[in-house]
């Protein structure tokens, strides 16, 4: 499967894409999970960047405003100092360029050759109930196959307790929000 | 002519929406909830693929606000991934918390799923809230878990632990207060775990293995509302299954919910906390003087730290929480746990799991300075 571009997802989560541009992409996110959580990623660094927009403490737009003329500046005085351009084919197909082009060229096949790779035969779906239990990392639950784990990432100290009506629970200190977290699993 | 065309444009409409990709995760919060989602960092969250296996690793940590004006004590969220576990269902919950009104407080959401690729796109995850714990003990939200009882339950331990570490305080000093948190982290240091594997349903065991029917010694508390008479479970190897217990109303107030703890031992006597039997719903019927049975079809199957089965040898039984018709609650006491020597045992409240962490990073003047917050 081909996925778009970075640039294009991040146009998309952006609603930034033209309408064909857009509807194409649609119709590869509505089949592809990576490309959905990379949309859902850079939506939410929008939002955040969005409320720093509102810090009051810092005039963001003012300066926005002057790095772009900064740059205008910079671009202009660029232009009147360029050498002119040597021309000729000569010089595009030499050397270092050359050698960079057809690796990019290699790269690309070896990554579509790799994406499209024959995938091995899915993971053998056991049948049978629902279990719940704790492993090094959380705790599961694991039916048909299946699982859904609530996990405690790096945070120590975890407790655990069953509950005869089909349930798991894990207790920590998140180490990151400093909160006690307790997850739960329940199976019916 | 016209009449086609609009059939057309609604076909081409219908089609749209169906192709229309949803986000992997949806936090939804009611109109009128008295949490505010700031926002929600996906952090290091990512999708890889396992054979022909979707592996979704999210690990989204969401800023609330909360625009009650009551300060937050507890919030339980619902994380359901029906598509991938049908029946099953998940819950994230920050109890011990004080959170005062129009401040912002985060909460994190850690979990994996493991499903195969061709399934279908849409939203995998969904999370919703279930309940707010306010510091009145008012209660927001659709209670499906019946986090209201549960989180109350945690609130009253809270209050319990600060109570009794507050009492130390005041008659020991610090000293005496650092002294009662090591008590505290080395029983949980010390304490006997086991690995459990709950599965409901039919069990499924070793026809090798001898079952037989063991009976339930119980503890009793001299405040509990609820007392238990006699008990089994169905015992073969490391397996306990279908817990059975009589349980008896000494109130006269009508009882909606009993959980019964459950300790283990070995054969050489020492005890570990398997897991608790709960019982409610209409079945469950415990009026004021009356008897009622707890029952749970399930099998735990139950190994020492490291893996190694452990063979049952003995089973005790206590009640850990009632909850009466009109919503309140009772919990043992600390006193009372104290004197069964069921500290050492059982797991520590998630209060005393926040003290112990407030200890271990800040010493016992941070300790002493939040206790003194309550």
């Amino acid at each position: 499967m081909t996925h778009p571009s970075q640039t294009t997802l991040a146009l998309y989560a952006g609603q930034d894409l033209g309408w064909f541009a857009r509807r194409r992409t649609e119709r590869h996110l509505a089949h592809c999970l990576e490309c959905r959580m990379e949309v859902r990623k850079f939506a939410s660094v929008s939002e955040e960047l969005a409320g720093l927009n509102e810090l009051p403490a810092i005039p963001w737009n003012r300066l926005a405003s002057e790095m772009k003329a900064n740059i205008r500046v910079g671009l202009a005085a660029g232009e009147c100092v360029r050498p002119e351009p040597a021309g000729g084919l000569a010089a595009w197909v030499s050397g270092a360029r050359a050698l960079a082009a057809c690796g990019g060229v290699v790269a690309l096949l070896a990554a579509g050759l790799f994406l499209e790779r024959p995938t091995p035969a899915p993971p053998e779906m056991a049948s049978g109930s629902a279990v719940l239990r704790a492993t090094a990392d959380g705790i599961e639950l694991n039916q048909g196959g299946q699982t859904l784990s609530l996990r405690h990432a790096r945070s120590g100290n975890v407790t655990y307790s069953a509950g005869a009506q089909g349930s798991m629970r894990a207790g920590y200190v998140d180490a990151d929000t400093g909160n006690v977290t307790i997850n739960k699993l329940y199976v019916q | 002519m016209f009449s086609k065309f609009a059939i057309l444009l609604a076909a081409a409409a219908a089609l749209s929406a169906q192709d229309m990709p949803l986000d992997p995760v949806k936090i939804n919060l009611p109109a009128d909830s008295p949490l505010m989602l700031v926002s929600e960092n996906l952090g290091e969250s990512h999708v890889s693929r396992r054979g022909s296996a979707v592996v979704l690793d999210l690990d989204v940590t969401l800023t609330l606000h909360n625009s009650s004006a009551n300060r937050v004590r507890g919030v339980t969220l619902l994380v359901s991934a029906q598509e991938v576990t049908p029946g099953g269902k998940a819950s994230v919950s920050a109890p011990s918390l004080d959170v005062a009104p129009n401040q912002n407080f985060p909460m994190r959401i850690n979990l994996r799923l493991l499903r195969p690729a061709q399934m279908g796109g849409g939203q995998l995850v969904q999370v919703n809230l279930d309940g707010v714990l306010f510091q009145d003990f008012s209660f927001y939200g659709p209670n499906r878990l019946d986090s209201r009882r549960t989180m109350t339950a945690w609130e009253m331990e809270a209050q319990q632990d600060r109570k009794y570490f507050k009492s130390i305080l005041a008659a020991r000093g610090i000293d005496g207060l650092k002294q009662a948190m090591l008590e505290s982290l080395n029983r949980q240091a010390e304490r006997p775990r086991l690995d459990v594997q709950v599965s409901r349903g039919p069990a499924v065991g070793s026809a090798a293995v001898a079952e037989h029917n063991a009976r339930f010694a119980f503890l009793h508390f001299p405040d509990s509302p609820v007392e238990p008479v006699e008990g089994w479970a169905e015992i073969a190897g490391n397996e306990a299954r279908n817990p059975r217990i009589d349980v008896r109303n000494v109130t006269s107030k009508q009882v909606r919910y009993v959980e019964i703890d459950w300790i283990v031992s070995d054969r050489q006597g020492q005890r570990f906390m398997a897991g608790s039997v709960p019982a409610s719903g209409p079945a469950f019927n415990l009026k004021a003087g009356g008897t009622s049975r707890v029952l749970q079809d399930t099998t735990l199957r139950i190994s020492k730290d490291g893996g190694a089965p452990l063979s049952i040898a003995g089973m005790t039984g206590f009640v850990g929480q009632v909850e009466f018709a009109d919503g309140k609650i009772w919990i043992p006491n600390r006193d009372s746990l104290a004197n069964a020597q069921l500290l050492g045992i059982l797991e520590p409240s998630p209060e005393e799991q926040r003290l112990m962490d407030l200890y271990r990073k800040k010493g016992p003047k941070a300790l002493a300075d939040e206790l003194g917050k309550f």
